[in-house]
């Protein structure tokens, strides 16, 4: 049986991108401390655990997403790997501020239903 | 001699249709008018007369004044106002065989039934007519896409549509509806592109219709030689159905210069003078929130290249990686791992929208992603052309036009690989294709006598041939490809 060598995610481990960033998730800095980062996901932890509405969503540059106790442990343990949270960083670092509105998407060219029909065609 | 001026109108006619069918710029309109004008004057010439004949007693003689005069000039339009429309497929049938529209009326009267086809009896009877009509041509093919159109199956009947132009077999009345029927379907769907890109290549003969749908394309796309707002208004007052088109002319004026692709400085997102890793970032974010483009994709896998490839993105990695004390290795690992998760997302929003690998992208992302739209297309369309082809060695055959449509599918999918997977990709399917699809060309002419379809495959495999460079091929299909074609309206010599 071979050991994971040290820093190496686990197989398993979601690709961390801008989503399901940890940085995002905990709403900490870049340059939070590891102790920060523990006190933050236990802040959190205890306030989903009551129900409080303001930590049910967390920011992220793709607009909010729902965030769940597993998601905030998922973080905290990302942060913890130093090879994690230097991917982690690497995306949350240079992406633009998180935004708390759900992102637009930009609509295809405008079509004209029912041309074809009223043009002389079928259907 | 009283029929002169009629006779003479019918020539004017004849040539002014000809001659708007060759033309797509200013003299367009006044073929057109000059189309209508005689048209016009037909009728005219011709009620007076049978009137006449009528009013001193011989009706017994207007009756058959009626059909040989009257209905020739009237029946074009009567198809298109009234019976294709309606439903009247067995009449549209017979008054576009009698509408003059040239040599072979029955190709253009198979195309106006399978217009006006509805209900089940309406498609088998005009399927029966088509299966009548051997060798296959164009009308076969696009009275098919009519009936797939009036289904609902409007994929297709584009995809049938569109492959006319691989057919040497050409009735100009039947290209006509092709052209009109794909104009109108990209000016519901808004793809102006695609329309303007026919337009310039004037891949259609142009009906009236679709020559203002055209210049509303070129408008809408900024297009070089996009008509004017006087011109434009000139094409509405030739077209048909101008309460339908007058609001797609205003949009079009009112309608602001298309953006440019890419690189917006004036994108909200974008983060100006910012490194090259969120410019990546936003060119990522700017590229998911928008209707996917190949430009687009293009300009995203060259700034995650450029981002991922530049040293200040490196020795960032590098410094903070000590500060962390992240192990040995991890700036390359890191680097491979954004690179593969941003592949993944861009080969996802790829397939989903049909787009291939930008051509010349060579760093991780580009190359990952190229790879990744590879994966799987080599030996599905192995599988497919050796599918195809080893029908020929069973009993099964298929009618003509199934067999057009299979090569058609293989076609399409053959092009899809090639765009995702480049030359390399071509190179690699080409051998394959080449072999099976030359045996079934030669089965195809020599013991179907499907002349034309045979003659669109060889085609397509010289100037695949071309691309990847295949001597021994190009020499098979130089000679394949020289043969005259018999088809319904002569033989054509390529």
């Amino acid at each position: 049986m071979s050991a994971r060598p040290p820093g190496a995610a686990p197989p398993n481990a979601p690709t961390t991108t801008l989503a399901d960033n940890p940085f995002f998730v905990l709403a900490v800095s870049t340059e939070a401390s590891r102790i920060e980062v523990e006190r933050e996901a236990q802040k959190l932890l205890g306030m989903l655990e009551l129900g409080f509405a303001e930590v049910q969503h967390y920011a992220t540059p793709l607009g909010p997403r729902a965030r769940t106790a597993e998601l905030v442990r998922a973080a905290v343990a990302a942060l913890r790997d130093p090879y994690r949270r230097l991917v982690a960083e690497l995306w949350a670092r240079h992406a633009p501020p998180p935004r708390t509105e759900p992102a637009t998407r930009e609509p295809a060219a405008p079509t004209h239903d029912g041309l074809r029909r009223a043009l002389g065609w079928r259907p | 001699m009283y029929a002169m001026p009629y006779l003479a109108m019918q020539w004017l006619h004849q040539a002014a249709i000809n001659a708007r069918r060759r033309d797509r710029r200013g003299h367009y309109l006044a073929w057109s008018t000059l189309a209508g004008l005689t048209n016009g004057l037909m009728v005219a010439l011709a009620t007076a007369f049978v009137v006449f004949l009528w009013s001193v007693g011989l009706w017994w003689l207007a009756l058959p004044m009626v059909a040989v005069l009257l209905v020739p000039p009237a029946a074009e339009t009567l198809v298109r106002r009234v019976l294709a429309p309606g439903g009247f497929h067995r009449l549209a049938y017979h008054a576009g065989r009698h509408s003059r529209p040239g040599a072979d009326p029955g190709a253009y009267a198979l195309c106006v039934a399978a217009w006006a086809a509805r209900d089940g009896a309406a498609i088998a009877w005009v399927e029966a007519r088509r299966d009548t009509r051997k060798p296959l041509g164009d009308a076969e093919v696009a009275a098919t896409a009519l009936l797939a159109a009036g289904r609902g199956d409007t994929a297709t009947a584009r995809s049938l549509l569109r492959s006319l132009t691989m057919l040497v077999e050409d009735h100009p009345a039947v290209r006509e509806l092709a052209g009109e029927w794909l104009a109108c379907d990209a000016a519901e769907r808004g793809a102006w592109d695609e329309l303007a890109a026919d337009a310039g290549a004037a891949r259609w003969p142009a009906t009236p219709l679709t020559y203002l749908l055209e210049g509303i394309a070129a408008r809408r796309t900024a297009a070089a030689g996009a008509p004017t707002a006087r011109e434009l208004w000139a094409r509405w007052l030739v077209a048909p159905r101008r309460a339908t088109t007058r609001r797609l002319v205003a949009e079009a004026l009112a309608a602001p210069a298309p953006a440019s692709v890419g690189h917006n400085p004036a994108d909200p997102a974008d983060p100006g003078d910012a490194g090259p890793l969120p410019r990546a970032v936003a060119a990522h974010l700017a590229f998911d929130s928008r209707p996917a483009t190949a430009a687009g994709l293009a300009h995203t896998v060259r700034s995650w290249d450029a981002a991922l490839g530049d040293a200040t993105t490196r020795s960032w990695l590098a410094r903070r990686a000590l500060e962390l004390d992240a192990p040995a290795g991890a700036v390359d690992r890191a680097l491979d791992e954004v690179a593969g998760a941003v592949a993944d997302d861009l080969a996802r929003v790829a397939v989903a929208a049909e787009l291939g690998a930008p051509p010349d992208v060579g760093g991780p992302v580009g190359t990952g992603l190229t790879r990744r739209l590879r994966h799987g297309r080599l030996d599905a369309l192995e599988a497919g052309f050796s599918r195809w082809a080893d029908r020929r060695h069973g009993n099964t055959v298929l009618p003509a036009i199934d067999e057009w449509r299979e090569f058609i599918a293989l076609w399409t999918a053959y092009n899809a690989a090639a765009a995702a997977g480049g030359l390399e990709l071509r190179r690699l399917a080409f051998p394959h294709a080449f072999s099976k699809g030359n045996h079934m060309a030669a089965w195809l002419w020599n013991k179907r006598e499907e002349y034309a379809l045979s003659h669109a495959i060889s085609v397509w495999l010289l100037a695949e041939a071309l691309v990847v460079g295949d001597a021994e091929a190009i020499e098979y299909g130089h000679r394949n490809c020289a043969l005259s074609v018999p088809t319904r309206l002569g033989r054509i010599q390529p």
